[in-house]
């Protein structure tokens, strides 16, 4: 390579080149003579130096070679529009390509997201539920409260604001949560209502609220049934299900958002994994709190059954009609099926008398008993 | 090419002027080829896929990369000295931030939800008054990464100093329903010229709100209408863009140095016209290939014996795949079709009608300003809010 130099000078001297040396935009017209190192030659002024192994090339349009060079300014260019003279140049730096993306970037990048994705999938599969279990109980109670206060609006909002309270109702409802709540070996922060409302469900928040629809009591026709259902939302409050939910909800929307981040248009893809992750989250929570019924009724004396067969009567047979690993619950012939795997001749007594139970279908009143 | 001129070979020489007569106005030219692009972003687009979406910021930096390399002003070509592993740190750095943000926002949030009268508007308001900071910041980046002539663009000016004229404007616009639009676009670009430099030679934007109203004043009545007549909306926006475009350009001062726009109102309406053909002809090739793949599942599952229809999407776990597939496929290559026509098309054009006087103050300005950090950058695709 070094002793080209003295034909190499020869042939190039009349060959010219742009120079622009990054601490003045002038364009300079310059000489390039291939020495020991390149040296850029403007009439009139000594040529600065570039040695050869320091150039790297820089983007340019088609048919221009571009280059700067590491021990010189940052932003010095030179251009070559002359592709004979570029072909020279270029066999001279053995370092041209070094900093141009090539195969290797690409692989790097693709392996090192794939690394990332794998890492964001295992936390969202296991470190959010641990993280979440451990976290749920620590939260204060006051905070939980404010939460369930806050979610509270919105489920007035979205059935109705008209509580049922007739005296006769509301003490025999008493007298029903308190027996499954002391079953249960939850304090007194529980309070519960029945909400006046077609929707036959029933709803846990957060702080120890627990909210009965009156669809729900309509379609009861026993005392089990409906304590069945009320000790399975004691279970969501005791297990802390809601602000568990909340932590692994948020905590699985903000990474997998993250990971889908900025491919428009993705929103679509990140609701359905979303949506997969957290209904087999949610079954868990669900089979849980099914547990605390069977647990609650058991030593009561009475059988889980009754609500298996209560929420049968609700939803019908469900296997089939919908994909399973999307919903939230488990299916409600399985439920059914496993309460009554737990079924005992009852060694208890009635939960409430015939007057009770009678007093307690009238909490919301004639109008409500359709 | 005709020998019998009608105008006379010797024209009458022009009157003696005291002054040289201007130079000619210098045009900008775009050198990249078509094909390149369509090859980066497409193959971009796969990667993006196979990443789960962290090739964008190499792939946009490949793209801008492209852009600025093959506009040549005066015959000297622009570079772009970004690179992707900067914009990764950048957005690194901003989810740090932003991510206790968020849970100060969540928590908050509940805390206001208790007493309605507040609701969570001051949050939203803050959250768009960031945004605009990381539009400025943003901005910022990639001016910094722009050399031509071997001296590179620069800014100062502050972030927040911006944001908070962006949401006062922001209220006024609201305010006289969209009327004051030109008014702010003047007086943020203003800001934000004033702080922009090429080397030592300062930004100015001169551009006059009202010329922008004049030449534009019709498409704040068919606004209205648009929304309702959607298939007006594409023709009202692209001839908006234009304008602002055309506007925004001519207002662009560094120095001596003037550009100018002759772009004509029309000029995006084929463009965009264009992406909604090819969203068609994709959206009819989705259809197409959802009955293929039904017909597959429902074959796969053993005949017809449970009745297809909707109910079927939501059972079939094959169907739920190849739907997913057919879903990502659709995307990426709308993604495609979107950059090669609003992003190198649209550039293409406008460059065809500008033209820069008085270059010559730009032929020897001494190098200034310091490189800003990607921060911005990350900032704005954390909050998916986007600027230039």
């Amino acid at each position: 390579m070094e002793d080209v130099s003295g034909e190499g000078t020869s042939r190039q001297e009349s060959a010219t080149a742009f120079y622009f040396d990054g601490s003045s935009s002038r364009r300079r017209v310059v000489r390039l003579v291939f020495g020991d190192a390149l040296g850029i030659g403007e009439d009139g002024a000594g040529p600065a130096l570039w040695t050869y192994d320091d150039i790297r090339q820089v983007d340019s349009p088609a048919g221009v070679l571009r280059v700067s060079c590491l021990s010189a300014p940052a932003l010095a260019r030179l251009e070559i529009r002359d592709a004979a003279l570029s072909a020279e140049l270029a066999s001279r730096c053995a370092r041209l390509g070094e900093n141009r993306p090539d195969g290797r970037t690409v692989t790097k990048i693709v392996g090192w997201s794939v690394a990332a994705v794998a890492s964001i999938v295992m936390v969202v599969l296991f470190a959010i539920p641990l993280a979440a279990d451990r976290l749920a109980p620590l939260v204060p109670q006051a905070l939980e409260r404010r939460i369930g206060e806050a979610s509270e609006v919105q489920i007035r909002a979205m059935f109705g604001k008209q509580v049922c309270d007739r005296p006769a109702g509301q003490a025999a409802y008493t007298k029903l949560l308190g027996k499954l709540r002391e079953a249960a070996g939850l304090d007194t922060d529980v309070q519960s209502s029945v909400l006046s409302t077609e929707v036959p469900n029933a709803f846990a928040l957060p702080g120890g609220k627990v909210y009965m629809f009156s669809g729900l009591l309509a379609k009861a026709e026993n005392p089990d049934e409906l304590a069945g259902v009320l000790a399975h939302e004691l279970g969501h409050l005791k297990h802390h299900d809601n602000m568990r939910g909340l932590i692994y909800n948020g905590g699985t929307s903000f990474l997998i958002g993250l990971l889908f981040g900025d491919v428009t248009g993705s929103s679509a893809l990140i609701f359905a994994s979303r949506s997969l992750v957290t209904a087999s989250y949610s079954r868990e929570a669900e089979q849980n709190a099914d547990s605390m019924t069977i647990e609650v009724m058991q030593k009561l004396g009475r059988s889980p059954r009754p609500m298996g067969e209560l929420l049968y009567r609700i939803t019908g047979k469900e296997g089939g009609r919908n994909l399973s690993i999307l919903a939230g619950h488990p299916l409600t012939e399985d439920r059914l099926q496993r309460m009554s795997g737990e079924d005992r001749p009852a060694s208890g007594p009635p939960l409430l008398t015939p007057e009770e139970w009678t007093a307690l279908k009238a909490i919301c009143g004639e109008a409500a008993r359709k | 090419m005709n020998e019998m001129n009608i105008v006379p070979r010797h024209p009458p020489p022009p009157p003696p002027s005291p002054q040289p007569p201007p130079l000619p106005p210098t045009p900008v030219t775009f050198t990249g080829s078509r094909g390149e692009f369509i090859r980066l972003v497409t193959r971009g687009a796969a990667l993006e896929l196979v990443t789960a979406g962290f090739y964008r910021f190499w792939l946009a930096t490949d793209i801008r990369r492209h852009l600025w390399a093959n506009t040549l002003i005066d015959g000297d070509a622009a570079e772009y000295t970004g690179r992707g592993r900067e914009l990764l740190i950048g957005f690194l750095f901003a989810m740090a931030i932003l991510v206790p943000i968020y849970l100060v926002y969540f928590w908050i949030g509940i805390e206001v939800e208790r007493f309605k009268e507040f609701a969570s508007f001051p949050l939203i308001l803050a959250f768009y008054a960031f945004g605009q900071f990381a539009t400025y910041r943003a901005r910022r980046y990639r001016l910094t990464r722009t050399v031509w002539r071997g001296v590179r663009f620069w800014m100062d000016g502050s972030g927040w100093a911006y944001a908070w004229r962006a949401v006062l404007w922001g209220f006024f616009v609201a305010l006289t329903l969209g009327l004051a639009l030109p008014w702010r676009e003047a007086a943020l670009e203003r800001y934000k010229m004033r702080h922009s430099y090429y080397g030592d030679l300062q930004g100015k934007f001169t551009a006059k709100p009202s010329e922008f109203f004049k030449r534009g004043w019709w498409l704040w009545l068919a606004m209205p209408f648009a929304l309702v007549l959607f298939p007006l909306f594409p023709f009202v926006y692209a001839q908006f863009k234009a304008i602002e475009w055309r506007w925004w350009l001519s207002g662009i001062r560094f120095g001596a140095v003037r550009v100018e726009s002759a772009l004509p109102r029309g000029a995006f309406t084929p463009l965009y016209w264009k992406v909604i053909g090819w969203y068609m002809l994709a959206s009819v090739a989705l259809a197409v290939y959802f009955a293929v793949a039904t017909g597959i599942a429902a074959f796969i599952s053993g005949g017809f014996d449970h009745a297809g229809g909707p109910e079927m999407f939501s059972k079939s776990i094959p169907l739920l795949v190849m739907g997913g597939i057919g879903y990502l496929a659709l995307i990426l290559s709308l993604n495609v079709v979107v950059r090669v026509y609003l992003l190198r098309d649209l550039w293409v054009t406008v460059l065809q009608h500008v033209q820069v006087h008085d270059i010559g103050a730009a032929s020897d300005v001494a190098a200034k300003g310091d490189l800003a950090t990607a921060l911005g950058e990350g900032f704005a695709d954390g909050l998916d809010v986007a600027g230039f």
